[in-house]
């Protein structure tokens, strides 16, 4: 893995130093080390948009405060198939294509409520482009995931513990007042 | 090569030489220098020492980099060993992968490895379950396989002596299939466990259910302390190498209580190429070993050799013991070494859901895992149309719900805070298989690993007595769900290679008559007698019990004998 990234940055400043003088509109990348995805920064800026409207910032940090988007990011380059990745990039791709059909602007144009609209739409009509059903379950499901298993969640709200020492095979459910 | 140096000979000389730091080779170790003989240990793996070699032990999922998912990149290179339970992102460095250590498949066969100080017993399930005479007398009565040289009192002291050591909780359920040991508190079965467990007794006869029994310290004794240990934290963790030594493994116990005797040798990197047998002795003298980081071929002696290297490896070592007197290998005259390959089949499972005692839920983990149905099959009589039988395990959680049909607030709502579902409970069979001679494990002609040892050739399968289990084995257990008034059941029968429930056993079987097996009655190679393997490749058959325990009475009670037997010169 290790070697594979020490490559992975040679190529990258070996390719950087060949494009640099032609390429310079050419947005930045992406602000984590991706190994099979390519996404630049506009493409990150898009999906913790996305990400910050599944789980918004409300009493309690969001998507965007816990960097959810990066973790999508992350497991989607480490965990997915290929064909997973290339459809997860097609769907990020034409996300503001499809909100150009459905609001008539782009996504990040969009308000909240628009925004979230959207996204239900989405997640309700089997009949939309599978890229994009596609891009958008990888999305919710692996947010969701960065959501649960967070520090935030995790530690903070006490919502698991590491050392729980002991075990009850019969507590009352009276006396819980969560459900974990 | 041999350096005839006399003083490299005596440094390389001890009293006896355990191959394997794993589950009964740990145990070796501490008897042995406990009662004060020179003890080298030979590890094929690295070292990692209790607390300070567990680099995931403490970590939260968000420390993880991938919150316990493995890298695909690393799955797709090693599929075998992916099929792991345990192979997780906090224990994958416990396990070996595939394309480390190569072996030919002539049937499917998982082979799932551990190659480090400990072996698997750092990631074993730690169920610890005793056998009884309805097991050992099994093949005998049924007619497969040879008799056991042995019958439960020859071996229930040395299950009390080492659960004494090890701690074993567990209830005293009074049993005859399922014999009680020296136990601490067990860990209780939880409202549907229990349930399920009062619908057995009363609507079947025969059929109980117990709380698992398990190496976990529930409620520590002054030994246990003394050997560094606390109580068990439930944190359910295992697999990742405890801090508190909460559950039994060489790691925690048996290793370095040899190391604090100042008896113990132990030689991680070390590699058994093969015992070196001296025919003038007519006995074997030592070790030949390949420093694995040097290739450097080093040959250490002993009085007596204990082959612990995890079963197949055992048959491996023993296969590649070529001399003049013993072609075929080590003791095998009979040219039954390597045959009578058996495993359990874990192949089915059912799962099910349950609508009442939803007053209650559980709160904290339960290291034990739940409830356990010992066999209930064949045990009394032959009563099926299929031989012996399956345990099971048995266990219930609370579910919790989350609706994630929506977006925005009304997700982040449902996130954080679940709303509780039905119990749900699941089953998985462990049924005996039989061992047969087409079963077996021999060395490969042509293909050897970086050592220049032959790698393993596996031919290992499931037989028509497994699907007829199987089958019977969905079929009660629907039977019982359906009588509990469980709902939804879903039995699942997706088949899985042998291996996979690393339950295998057998190729160096233990039998009366060197005619039809390799040890006797002490776990001693029949023809070669300061040689013993006291690890799963001496099981003459499988029973439904999880293996781990009898290899630890097995190796107890061997090297007792066989310091019994070197103090009286036979050896």
């Amino acid at each position: 893995m290790k070697r594979r990234l020490v490559i992975k940055n040679l190529l990258i400043i070996a390719g950087g130093i060949a494009i640099l003088p032609s390429c310079s509109e050419k947005p930045g990348t992406a602000s984590i080390q991706l190994v099979n995805l390519d996404v630049n920064a506009d493409q990150e800026n898009l999906l913790a948009e996305i990400a910050e409207t599944i789980i918004p910032h409300t009493n309690g940090p969001g998507a965007k405060d816990l960097k959810l988007h990066l973790f999508v990011l992350k497991m989607v380059d480490d965990c997915h198939s290929a064909e997973d990745q290339e459809r997860f990039i097609h769907g990020l791709n034409n996300i503001n294509k499809f909100a150009q059909t459905k609001l008539n602007r782009s996504f990040q144009d969009a308000s909240v409520a628009q925004r979230a609209q959207l996204l239900q739409t989405i997640e309700n009509a089997k009949d939309t482009d599978q890229n994009i059903r596609s891009f958008y379950s990888i999305t919710k499901n692996r947010t969701i995931q960065g959501f649960l298993n967070s520090k935030y969640v995790m530690t903070d709200l006490k919502q698991y513990e590491l050392v729980p020492g002991r075990y009850n095979g019969y507590f009352h459910v009276k006396q819980a007042t969560k459900a974990s | 090569m041999p350096n005839l140096n006399t003083d490299s000979v005596k440094e390389r000389t001890f009293d006896a030489i355990v191959i394997g730091s794993g589950i009964s080779g740990g145990w070796a170790a501490k008897e042995f220098t406990e009662k004060g003989l020179k003890t080298l240990v030979l590890e094929r793996g690295r070292d990692v020492k209790h607390v300070v070699d567990y680099p995931t032990t403490n970590l939260y999922p968000y420390e993880l980099e991938h919150r316990g998912e493995v890298p695909l990149a690393i799955r797709e290179a090693a599929p075998i060993v992916n099929r792991c339970y345990a192979f997780r992102e906090d224990a994958m460095h416990f396990f070996v992968k595939d394309k480390e250590h190569p072996y030919i498949q002539d049937k499917p066969f998982d082979w799932i490895r551990g190659y480090q100080v400990g072996g698997k017993s750092l990631l074993w399930a730690r169920q610890t379950q005793r056998w009884s005479d309805f097991d050992f007398e099994g093949p005998a009565r049924d007619g497969f396989a040879v008799d056991w040289p042995i019958r439960y009192k020859d071996i229930a002291p040395w299950y009390s002596y080492v659960e004494q050591f090890a701690g074993i909780s567990g209830n005293r359920d009074g049993l005859g299939e399922l014999p009680d040991g020296d136990f601490l508190p067990a860990y209780p079965l939880n409202a549907v466990e229990d349930y399920f467990k009062g619908v057995l007794s009363e609507k079947f006869t025969g059929r109980h259910v117990i709380s698992a029994r398990c190496a976990h310290l529930s409620k520590p004794n002054a030994i246990h302390i003394k050997q560094g240990r606390v109580q068990c934290q439930n944190r359910i963790l295992c697999q990742r190498g405890c801090p508190f030594g909460g559950y039994f493994s060489s790691n925690a116990t048996t290793i370095p209580w040899a190391m604090k005797t100042g008896n113990l040798t132990l030689r991680p990197f070390s590699v058994a190429h093969s015992i070196l047998y001296d025919e003038q002795k007519g006995k074997a003298i030592g070790v030949k070993v390949i420093d694995t980081n040097t290739k450097e071929e080093i040959d250490y002696f002993a009085k007596v050799i204990f082959v612990n290297a995890a079963a197949l490896n055992t048959n491996l070592i023993l296969l590649n013991s070529k001399s003049n007197r013993f072609p075929n290998g080590l003791g095998n005259d009979n040219g039954l070494l390597g045959k009578y390959v058996a495993f359990h089949n874990y192949s089915a499972r059912i799962s099910a859901e349950y609508d009442g005692l939803k007053e209650f839920k559980t709160d904290g983990r339960n290291p034990a895992g739940g409830g356990y149905i010992p066999r209930f099959r064949n045990v009394f009589k032959q009563e099926t149309n299929f031989l012996r039988g399956y345990a099971a395990g048995f266990s219930a959680y609370r579910s919790t719900e989350r609706d994630t049909a929506q977006v925005g607030d009304a997700l982040k709502n449902q996130l954080l805070n679940p709303t509780l579902g039905p119990w749900r409970v699941g089953s998985h069979m462990m049924g005996e298989t039989i061992p047969k001679a087409e079963s077996y494990v021999a060395l490969a002609a042509d293909k050897k690993d970086d050592w220049g040892i032959p790698q393993l050739k596996i031919a290992i399968d499931y037989d028509d007595n497994d699907a007829k289990m199987k089958a019977d084995y969905i079929e009660q257990l629907t039977e019982m769900f359906t009588e509990a008034g469980f709902t939804n059941i879903k039995p699942n029968t997706a088949s899985q290679a042998p291996g996979l429930d690393i339950h295998e056993m057998g190729g160096v079987r233990m039998g009366n008559d060197p005619k039809t097996s390799l040890l006797n009655k002490w776990n001693q190679l029949h023809l070669c007698p300061n040689v013993f393997v006291t690890d799963g490749a001496c099981m003459t058959s499988t029973s439904t019990q999880n293996p781990s325990l009898t290899y630890m009475a097995f190796t107890a009670r061997s090297v007792d004998y066989a310091i019994s037997e070197l103090n009286k010169q036979n050896l």
